[in-house]
């Protein structure tokens, strides 16, 4: 009953943008294969099944940095650029500024071996928050800079491509997927601004010995003012493959235009200006500036549940083209085993781990609930539902949709492909759910807990945490066998034999009601609008960091309780 | 097509009105149940000593310091009932303090000294967990407070070197060697100290040695010479003034 024809639109593109996404997405997957092992370990030091410093010659919180800047910063980066190249390419129809996107590609390979040598010595083992006064070798700081450089230069090399296509088709809206991908790299751009900042001003001078202390809370509200916008330029490429894939995959069509362009541009304005939810708990902000933050954040809450109704929509549309009936009938029609829509699955499965990890972080924001989940087990597990679900989920079928539509290779194992996606869902909804058990009852994040809380030969062991540490690895164990499978399809995807002539290749919904809403057509208010409420949001709490004169702190090696000497 | 904007203007709106009553929900229970998050205090000033003072019957305040790796007061008791005004400073790095079963959940921020109240009415034994990432043996960090309806338990001193066992001790905390090696038989980062003398010890290069004081002095003075078996080489090498190693030693030695 499924259509022959499969839903993508063909573009032939120049040989030099091909390389640079094949590079920008084969490189980070390597990393990754490090990411994803680190990730597995860190489960079976939780649960008790190692019970040691470190496994593999690798120290747990040196596995623990690994992990998060390989999976959440530097993979997560790397695909929102080269996806960003591959959607202005192909929206736009447009040649792109080949050589900013190269320069724009080495500095990001050259910052993120930069901070992987540190990483791998072990003298960056301070996790991918590098929260002072632990701290990091110099140059792991300085390749973070150079990455995130690197990642500004793509950005604006797609502004005079826009610009050139608006002198062309002035009668037309900015295609959906361009005010995506410009929301996803406004969005990095103001996040990345207050965490260079931190990087240059404080930490990078304080490192090198140039400084002898850094202001510890001014610092961290600079990384916070960096840290959840973030979580939206993750989410955002999600978005867009959202908005401009999945009702096509489904068979439909997008069922409101004005539903994306709404959401993309109320998350530019509402992404930033909401850190302090991060830092409930600290001293040195007043509690009312939080709760001003916590009113924010549940306005960031709107477009998500409006891109949620929107999708739903959107795929009731093509079920009931397909036949589909009834109040949920329809629901039956929809592709999910489809070896030539497999995409379906890494977009769907995304949208259903969702659904959990928005509710939990609607729970995180509201104010003093965060008090029972606060730095507990319970925050990777929301983390883990939203990053590493429609994030992670679409990012991985994004990064094959290219490499094998780029490379003009069939996906191999295809079978095996679709199901990636539920076997992944598995793992990662019972792994939170061991997560989320442990959190509401203390157990702590970040923690090699094998030494003490899970060691029963330890004064500190704790039997009530057993059952979230059964659950967890099991999870944890489910995750890492769907990743083998992936990195088994990509990796023999991208040695596989070619079979017909490279070019890239996507699913494009058409909109089912395309609104003329004069609201949503102009960039510059929102723009004005989300400096406007940041220069609102932020200018008390970082007058009170500064006014209250705290005493800077010395820098400190994650493996002495001695502060450094001087240099 | 703009009889379907006018839907999706009532999603949006019924979007808008569901945020609005969780805030107020949220500042209710703020205002009813007194459950209010930390906020900033300016008056007072950070702190490098813990200290417990009780005001009342039933009225204590607390003065923790989380440090690598461990928190100061590790322990107390109190009677049932109590209500515990906690402040909280850091002199070294960013730790967590987490007393499990309660709502005290607080950041250790060098530099700021935090707060919260908190009222124990069950008895039991509450852990406390630093949940932020502190360094290598941030998994040892923890504490207790016992509330209990007896008496707070008095420490009776159970050996006859009571005086220079206590002067052995505070020389191991002043030179940090606690943060690492417990003295109740629990390894953490480094090996533990109880048992030590005399013991046979197998290094990382499976020979077997005979823990005497030669080997104390070595293994202080120049840690790198021999390196444990399943341990690695960050202890710093120490500067200690030989008469307070010779003290060290002598407690080492009746540290059984």
């Amino acid at each position: 009953m499924q259509s022959a024809v499969i839903p993508y639109t063909r573009l032939e593109v120049e040989p030099g943008l091909r390389r640079i996404i094949l590079f920008g997405i084969s490189f980070p997957m390597v990393l990754l294969i490090l990411g994803i092992v680190t990730g597995f370990l860190q489960v079976l030091y939780r649960a008790g099944i190692i019970r040691a410093q470190s496994f593999l010659g690798i120290e747990y919180y040196q596995g623990l940095t690994l992990h998060g800047t390989i999976n959440a910063i530097v993979f997560t980066t790397f695909f929102a650029v080269v996806f960003g190249h591959a959607v202005m390419r192909f929206h736009t129809g447009r040649p792109l500024l080949l050589g900013a996107a190269w320069s724009s590609l080495i500095l990001m390979t050259v910052g993120t071996l930069m901070a992987a040598v540190p990483m791998l010595t072990g003298d960056a083992s301070v996790l991918y928050t590098f929260y002072p006064p632990l701290k990091a070798h110099p140059v792991f700081y300085i390749g973070l800079v150079v990455f995130v450089v690197g990642s500004w230069i793509a950005f604006f090399s797609w502004i005079p491509v826009y610009k050139a296509w608006k002198r062309d088709h002035p009668e037309h809206k900015m295609p959906l997927g361009v005010l995506g991908t410009f929301a996803t790299f406004i969005v990095w751009f103001i996040a990345t601004i207050p965490v260079a900042i931190e990087l240059i001003f404080l930490l990078i001078p304080w490192s090198l010995g140039w400084t002898q202390t850094v202001n510890v809370p001014l610092a961290r509200m600079l990384f916070w003012f960096f840290g959840h916008p973030l979580v939206y330029f993750w989410l955002l490429p999600a978005y867009v493959m959202y908005y401009t894939m999945l009702p096509k995959l489904a068979g439909g069509k997008l069922y409101s235009d004005f539903a994306g362009r709404f959401t993309f541009l109320w998350l530019i304005v509402y992404s930033a200006p909401i850190g302090i939810h991060h830092q409930y708990t600290e001293p040195g902000i007043s509690s009312s500036w939080k709760f001003i933050h916590m009113f924010f954040t549940m306005l960031v809450a709107i477009p998500s549940l409006v891109t949620a109704f929107t999708l739903a929509a959107s795929m009731e549309h093509g079920a009931r083209l397909k036949g589909g009936t009834g109040l949920f009938g329809w629901w039956k029609k929809l592709p999910y085993f489809d070896g030539e829509r497999w995409l379906f699955s890494y977009l769907f499965a995304g949208l259903f781990i969702f659904i959990f990890g928005g509710i939990t972080g609607i729970i995180n924001a509201s104010y003093n609930l965060n008090l029972v989940v606060h730095n507990t087990s319970w925050l990777p597990a929301h983390f883990h539902q939203t990053v590493a679900g429609p994030v992670f989920l679409a990012f991985l079928g994004g990064s094959l949709l290219l490499v094998s539509t780029l490379m003009g290779k069939n996906v191999a194992f295809r079978k095996v492909a679709v199901w990636v996606p539920y076997i992944w869902t598995l793992g990662i909804m019972t792994f939170s759910t061991g997560l989320f058990v442990g959190g509401v009852n203390g157990e702590p994040r970040r923690t090699n807990m094998g030494l003490t809380y899970s060691n029963p030969e330890s004064p500190l062991y704790q039997s009530s945490w057993e059952f979230a540490r059964i659950v967890g690895s099991i999870g944890g164990t489910i995750m890492f066998i769907a990743m083998v499978l992936f990195f088994l399809v990509f990796f023999a995807t991208l040695l596989g034999k070619r079979v017909s002539e490279p070019a890239l290749e996507m699913p494009v919904s058409e909109p089912y009601h395309d609104e003329d809403v004069r609201g949503v057509q102009r960039l510059t208010p929102w723009l004005a609008g989300a400096v406007l409420l940041l220069i609102l949001a932020y200018t008390m709490p970082f007058v009170t960091v500064f006014r209250d004169g705290y005493e800077g702190a010395p820098a400190y090696s994650p493996a002495s309780p001695l502060p450094q000497a001087k240099q | 097509m703009t009889s379907q904007i006018g839907v999706e203007k009532k999603i949006i709106a019924a979007a808008t009105v569901f945020v609005l009553t969780l805030s107020a929900v949220i500042a209710l229970s703020v205002k009813l149940y007194s459950i209010d998050l930390p906020t900033c205090l300016t008056d007072v000033k950070p702190f490098t000593e813990g200290a417990v003072i009780q005001h009342g019957p039933n009225r204590y305040e607390v003065q923790y310091v989380a440090k690598m790796w461990k928190f100061e007061p590790a322990e107390i008791s109190i009677t049932p009932g109590s209500t515990v005004d906690i402040y909280l400073a850091a002199p070294d790095v960013t730790h967590g303090m987490q007393i499990v079963g309660t709502n005290v959940n607080l950041m250790a921020v060098p530099g700021v000294v935090n707060y919260a109240r908190v009222k124990f009415t069950k008895p039991g034994d509450y852990l406390i967990v630093c949940n932020e990432y502190c360094g290598i043996a941030h998994q040892n960090m923890a504490g207790v407070i016992h509330v209990t309806g007896d008496a707070p338990p008095v420490t009776a001193p159970t050996k006859v070197d009571a005086a220079a066992d206590a002067r052995g001790m505070e020389l191991l905390e002043t030179h940090l060697c606690t943060a690492c090696h417990s003295v109740d038989g629990s390894d953490g980062p480094g090996p533990t100290l109880k048992g030590l003398h005399g013991a046979q010890r197998e290094l990382g290069d499976g020979s077997i040695v005979t823990a005497d004081e030669e080997y104390l002095r070595e293994s202080i003075v120049s840690p790198e010479a021999k390196i444990v078996k399943n341990f690695d080489d960050s202890m710093p090498p120490s500067e200690i003034p030989p008469d307070e190693l010779a003290e060290i030693i002598e407690y080492l030695k009746r540290l059984k």
